[in-house]
């Protein structure tokens, strides 16, 4: 059954194992050169040189005074004869140089937002800087019915950048609640003031790193106990701004440096508020604190006898929504009132003290000087014309804009375009007959004075979806662009065409002719 | 004060006039009421203008002179009264 067998054994080449070659390969470099090289350092010489002034040997020839007499009397009388009818002339009135096509055009250019706060929240104030370049906008709401528990912030935009995302702001402010209104300092084109819900009252400096805020009136007695309408920053031309800060640098007179590099003009700031007070406020010592240096309170006895009513207390303070100061007399101002009365006030005016129910540090008094005639419902908007000082124009709930003269206590004119609540209007800065608003319906007016039509130039959409359009602002640098601030938190920039931008002769002498002579 | 800077007074005093030059036959300043640089800028350029105008004038009929000169320009009026050995500049703003 067994047997014996001798296989043959098997073999195979491990195949995992591979042998190696080598190979000899001789390589070699270029052979190394070595050179010897002199150098030498230059030698300097301090030179000076200087420009003359040209300008200094300026020198009057010399001539026959008897023959110039007797040239300039022969030329005398037709010459006072050309300056005469110079100045009586109507050649050239209304004479403007057209240049290009669609000079009188307006169009929306950019439209901005920031993503996370448009959502919930509408845009409340914007303002342009002082260089023109730099556009801010505040978030918030108006139609508050409860504590406000939104999470707000202040954004803005630059124009100039090139690579801006509409939705996406170059800096953002968070604030805890919301922000009701925003100013550009007037000539620091860092530092920004704004209110909020809670009448607190703030200033930042954008160009600082971490903490931007750098003052705040803080909440209490002395600040506003309602909502902050609007602040406004008091020029370096009005005396009081100039007491103040003379006051001011008396009391920080040590802390240099860091002041005067913040605040090149005057560090005054105006608040009004929902609560009747305007505020005068400076910036407190080393401590970021604004400090409440003056302050007046619009009280139920200003108001004219129609709108009394009967039981209530003649020191009651009446709501401030908007205020505008003359451009060339800087103590008198225009204030206007959620009563829709407008208030002509004066910063030293020694009205009424304020009744013994506000707690103030600083007694507070009516700057009222004047009352006008009342708007049909809360006053929006109040501007004083750039160019007349006699002449300011309002927009108010009751749909219309009213333009007036100081002097009168009714208004000239009134337009009422039919678009629902004005928000806002202004003049423009460059045609004195020239002024925007803004409506509920989301629209852009522009109207011009001189047309002696009330009708507007132009209509255009400003609101994105229709939403109304709360706040309006010219740009005072770039004078062709116009900022307008939207319900749905959009912030939309227009351009200007040639026309509506460039001033034409006599528009002065025109708009003085629409508030003196028309009743 | 003499008689010339009293009249170069009355006209001064004229509603929106901002200035005025009078200039020899050589375009130099002799009297001005505007500061150096725009006198030197005004005598040089407004009297050659001037000499252009009057050899234009004179060209087209060798019996005519020039006897008045008015730019108007966007901010201003200027006015030129050229005689033989004088020429006199007026600068006026009508708007003002």
């Amino acid at each position: 059954m067994f047997t014996d067998e001798d296989l043959e054994s098997i073999e195979f080449k491990s195949n995992w194992k591979k042998e190696r070659y080598t190979d000899d390969v001789g390589v070699q470099t270029k052979e190394l050169k070595v050179d010897e090289v002199r150098v030498q350092s230059r030698e300097y010489y301090d030179e000076e040189t200087q420009t003359e002034n040209e300008g200094g040997d300026f020198q009057l020839a010399e001539t026959d005074p008897e023959k110039l007499a007797k040239f300039l009397r022969k030329i005398e009388p037709e010459l006072i004869k050309m300056i005469e009818r110079n100045n009586k002339s109507v050649a050239f009135e209304g004479y403007v140089i057209a240049k290009g096509e669609e000079s009188s055009s307006i169009a929306c250019i950019h439209t901005f937002s920031h993503a996370e706060l448009r959502q919930e929240l509408q845009i409340t104030g914007v303002s342009w800087n002082s260089s023109g370049s730099v556009l801010a906008a505040t978030y918030g709401r108006y139609d508050h019915e409860d504590w406000c528990t939104h999470k707000s912030g202040l954004c803005t935009w630059s124009l100039d950048r090139r690579n801006m995302q509409a939705d996406k702001p170059q800096t953002v402010i968070d604030s805890p609640s919301c922000l009701m209104c925003v100013e550009f300092h007037p000539t620091n084109p860092a530092l920004i003031a704004g209110g909020n819900f809670n009448g607190e009252v703030m200033v930042w400096d954008l160009s600082k790193e971490d903490d931007l805020l750098v003052a705040t009136s803080g909440i209490g007695d002395d600040a506003h106990r309602e909502p902050v309408a609007k602040v406004y920053w008091l020029k370096d031309q009005s005396a009081k701004g100039r007491k103040y800060n003379n006051c001011w640098s008396g009391v920080v007179g040590l802390w240099t440096g860091l002041g005067s590099l913040l605040f090149g003009g005057t560090p005054v700031i105006m608040s009004v508020g929902a609560d009747g007070k305007i505020l005068i406020w400076t910036m407190s010592k080393k401590k970021p604190k604004l400090k409440l240096v003056d302050g007046f309170v619009l009280m139920n006895q200003s108001l004219p006898r129609s709108m009394k009513v009967r039981g209530v207390r003649a020191d009651k303070e009446i709501g401030a929504t908007c205020i505008s100061f003359n451009s060339e007399d800087k103590d008198n101002f225009i204030v206007g009132s959620e009563s829709g009365c407008i208030f002509k006030c004066n910063l030293h005016s020694q009205g009424n003290p304020a009744g013994s129910q506000i707690v103030s540090s600083v007694p507070l008094r009516s700057p009222v000087t004047f009352t006008y005639n009342p708007h049909h419902g809360p006053v929006h908007s109040v501007d004083y014309s750039p160019f007349h000082r006699n002449a300011f124009i309002t927009s108010g709930m009751d749909q219309c804009i009213r333009v007036y003269n100081v002097l009168q206590d009714q208004p000239t004119v009134i337009v009422e375009p039919g678009e629902g609540y004005l928000y806002s209007a202004k003049w423009s800065p460059v045609k004195p007959t020239l002024l925007a608003a803004v409506t509920e319906s989301g629209y852009i007016l522009i109207y011009d004075l001189k047309t002696g039509q009330l009708v507007p130039l132009h209509k255009i959409q400003a609101g994105v979806n229709n939403s109304p359009v709360y706040t309006l602002q010219f740009n005072r640098n770039k004078r062709n662009l116009i900022a307008t601030g939207d319900g749905a938190g959009y912030v939309s920039v227009f351009k200007l065409g040639e026309e509506l931008s460039s001033p034409t002769p006599r528009d002065v002498e025109l708009l003085s002719s629409v508030i003196n002579t028309s009743d | 004060m003499s008689e010339v800077e009293e009249t170069l007074k009355r006209i001064q005093s004229h509603r929106g006039v901002q200035g005025i030059i009078v200039v020899n036959c050589e375009g130099i300043p002799i009297r001005t009421t505007l500061d150096n640089s725009s006198t030197v800028q005004y005598a040089g350029l407004i009297h050659q203008l001037a000499q252009k105008a009057r050899s234009t004038v004179r060209d087209l009929d060798p019996q005519n002179d020039l006897t008045f000169l008015r730019i108007r320009s966007k901010k201003h009026e200027i006015m030129c009264a050229p005689e033989k050995d004088y020429l006199l500049i007026c600068v006026q703003n009508p708007e003002n």
